[in-house]
């Protein structure tokens, strides 16, 4: 019983850490989806792209610091962020206002087509050789009773729980914040009250370009070899926005941490005990995804929207 | 009247050899067109990369020296994306549009697969896919005429692992990891045979492609007491399970397939991987064999950076030996039915890159054992001769 449940525990902690970062994937899908009702298609690519730009940063700082260290790590994170900023300026640019009073399939498909450009970019750019990120923790972990936590692993949850704490603080305590939600909820009546929603729809692109490359600056090290394919872990997360509730923030870190758990103990605890379990193992996301709307059509934190007829 | 017929009948035999000489789609007097099928925006781009480079490494050397029977080679690369149905349409382009001589080194098992009823169809040979799959050289399977095995495939190669397991313990409790997919079938068709042969059973632990998390699998390997896991993965996976084993204080024997011989395994698992051992079916890019030699030399002479260099470049590199041999193999004017009757001579053939491979009208398998590598001080070091 005891093996069971340190089992069950290991795993979890594991997939606590895994679904923090399918939670900043899911999360950045909220964000712009809240704002504008499109569902970024590319939201797993600039995750991409910020682990390939955390890598860059730190493989230059390296050289001007004489070596890795916490500066070269802070610095690169730092220009990570910057970056982060920028390229959600130039996606409002080139994405949202070109396309902002086309039907939302249009800009559907332009999320699909920035995400195929994106990957092929920055295989073009990087080179088609995996990389080898490396880790400001290392290998370190420590013991909780016969339980190991990697310190990078408990790193990715702090990390995705300031971020929440400050986006939470941000949407509900800033005039900014509560623009962004008026807006999301009605866009021509916060016009009307005067909100700049072109400001705030930059806003949103640059939330959402942050929390990608965040993301991926935080799983990087997590990979042994860093490639475009990491841009697929953004299909998992999606999965977890729809859990959680399309559209609420809460929902898509909730949402996140139950696929990821669910994935570990899926592969660990429930398939050592069930055979039949190791055949399902690819689609019981899927499975648990289907129960949930089964019993709850809008997802664990998703309100129904109801509209007059 | 004599001479006049004479003059007919010499030009009649002129016109015949003249007709003969255009024998196959893909050949000219100057040129042997040969089709490629690698992934180059997929799961696997990076191999896609690196082998067709050895490959025309190889093919350059060759053409510098007058290519085979006069005819430069020229290597025509399509993408796949690691997509069976990408795969048919690029098969289908480079035999009916492109008009390919043959086709060589199609990467992937279930993309291989995909292609064979169009091998069937046009009665193409497909030399050395770049596939460990065990199926490959199936004879009873469609195309299975058509298709050249080079390497050991990973049913082979779970079989002398765990043979070779046993001997050092007869009393090892043995686990597998392996993909969710066709390189994990095969891998486990090897590893059923095993377990009937020795009356074992092996507790089995599956992934999927581009997992970032084993603490499940790792767990599961501990619980269950497993002195010796066998990964069939790439690099991340044996990296990622052995650090993770490590960190859980969990120490077996670990053991690779072929693809786990790449040497970023060791030096990505630092302490972790010391003892590592993997399995392989060609001689070393650093052996001094022939063929590695020639391959060092070729790479200093065209600069090759030293990040590229390494098994996947040298497989390309490695696998064009066959199909250079199977060309000289076939007619002066060769026809595909020509390569396939050229390749079907080799028998014990030395090709300086790989162990002497045989190829017949009953086994088109290539090479059929394997030698394990052990990481020790960082290196790896062979522990065995060939095991079969």
């Amino acid at each position: 019983m005891n093996d069971v449940l340190t089992g069950l525990l290991q795993e979890s902690v594991s997939g606590i850490a895994l679904g923090c970062i399918y939670a900043l994937i899911a999360f950045g899908f909220t964000l712009i989806y809240r704002a504008t009702e499109v569902v970024n298609f590319a939201q797993g690519e600039l995750m991409m792209v910020g682990a390939y730009v955390n890598f860059f940063f730190v493989t230059q700082f390296s050289g001007v610091l004489g070596g890795v260290n916490f500066w070269v790590y802070l610095f690169a994170f730092a220009g990570s962020i910057i970056f982060a900023i920028l390229f959600g300026i130039l996606l409002d640019y080139i994405i949202n206002r070109p396309l902002k009073d086309e039907p939302v399939f249009s800009v559907i498909m332009a999320t699909i087509s920035l995400a195929i450009i994106l990957r092929s970019l920055t295989a073009i750019i990087a080179g088609p050789i995996s990389l080898v990120p490396a880790s400001p923790f290392g290998d370190n972990t420590f013991n909780i009773g016969s339980v190991v936590i990697s310190i990078l692993d408990i790193s990715i949850i702090i990390w995705t729980i300031v971020l929440m704490a400050i986006f939470y603080f941000f949407f509900n305590k800033t005039r900014w914040g509560i623009a962004m939600k008026a807006t999301s909820t009605d866009p021509e009546a916060a016009q009307l009250m005067g909100i700049p929603i072109k400001q705030v729809y930059r806003f949103v692109w640059i939330f959402a370009a942050l929390v990608g490359v965040i993301g991926g600056v935080l799983l990087a090290p997590r990979m042994a070899l860093l490639d475009t394919n990491i841009s697929y872990l953004g299909l998992k997360a999606f999965p977890a926005a729809i859990l959680g509730g399309f559209g609420s923030i809460p929902g898509a870190v909730v949402g996140g941490i139950i696929l990821g758990i669910i994935e570990t103990i899926s592969m660990g605890t429930l398939s050592f005990h069930f055979e039949w379990v190791k055949e399902i193992n690819d689609i019981i996301v899927w499975i648990v995804l289907i129960v949930v709307l089964m019993i709850r059509p809008n997802g664990l934190f998703g309100i129904a929207k109801v509209k007059r007829v | 009247m004599k001479r006049y017929v004479s003059i007919i009948i010499m030009a009649a035999l002129a016109w015949i050899r003249c007709e003969n000489r255009v024998t196959s789609p893909g050949v000219t007097d100057t040129e042997i067109l040969i089709g490629n099928i690698q992934d180059l925006s997929g799961p696997i781009k990076e191999l896609g990369f690196l082998i067709p480079s050895g490959t025309n490494m190889y093919l350059d050397y060759i053409n510098a020296q007058g290519g085979v029977h006069g005819r430069q080679i020229k290597m025509l690369i399509e993408d796949h994306g690691y997509n069976p149905q990408k795969a048919v349409v690029a098969a289908k382009k480079l035999i009916e549009k492109d008009q390919v001589f043959a086709l060589y080194n199609v990467i992937g098992t279930s993309t291989t697969e995909a292609i064979r009823p169009i091998l069937e169809e046009s009665g193409v040979p497909l030399v050395a896919p770049a596939t460990m799959s065990g199926t490959m050289s199936d004879l009873s399977r469609k195309a299975g005429h058509l298709i050249f095995h080079t390497d050991a495939g990973y049913d082979v190669q779970s079989n002398v692992l765990v043979d070779y397991i046993l001997e050092q313990n007869a009393n090892a409790k043995i686990g597998v990891v392996y993909q969710d997919d066709d390189y994990g079938a095969n891998v486990l068709k090897g590893i059923a045979e095993a377990e009937e042969r020795h009356g074992i059973t092996i507790q089995r632990e599956a992934y999927q492609r581009g997992a970032t998390d084993f603490v499940g699998q790792t767990g599961n390997l501990m619980k269950g007491g497993i002195t010796d896991v066998i990964i069939g993965g790439i690099v991340r996976e044996p990296v990622t399970i052995m650090k993770t084993s490590q960190a859980m204080k969990y120490s077996p024997h670990f053991f690779g397939h072929a693809p786990t011989v790449d040497a970023r395994v060791g030096l990505l698992a630092g302490d972790a991987g010391e003892g590592f051992t993997s399995c392989y079916f060609a001689y070393l890019p650093d052996s001094d064999k022939s063929g590695p030699a020639l391959y060092r030399e070729l790479c200093e002479k065209n600069n090759v950076p030293e990040k590229m260099r390494g098994i996947y470049h040298y497989y390309g590199f490695a696998t064009a030996h066959i199909l250079v041999e199977g060309l000289r193999r076939a007619e002066e004017y060769p026809t595909r039915e020509g390569l396939i009757n050229g390749l079907e001579t080799l028998n014990n053939w030395e090709s300086g890159t790989y162990p002497p491979i045989t190829f017949n009208k009953n086994d088109h398998a290539g090479v059929e054992k394997i030698m394990l590598l052990q990481i020790q001080g960082g290196k790896q070091v062979a522990i065995t001769g060939w095991l079969e």
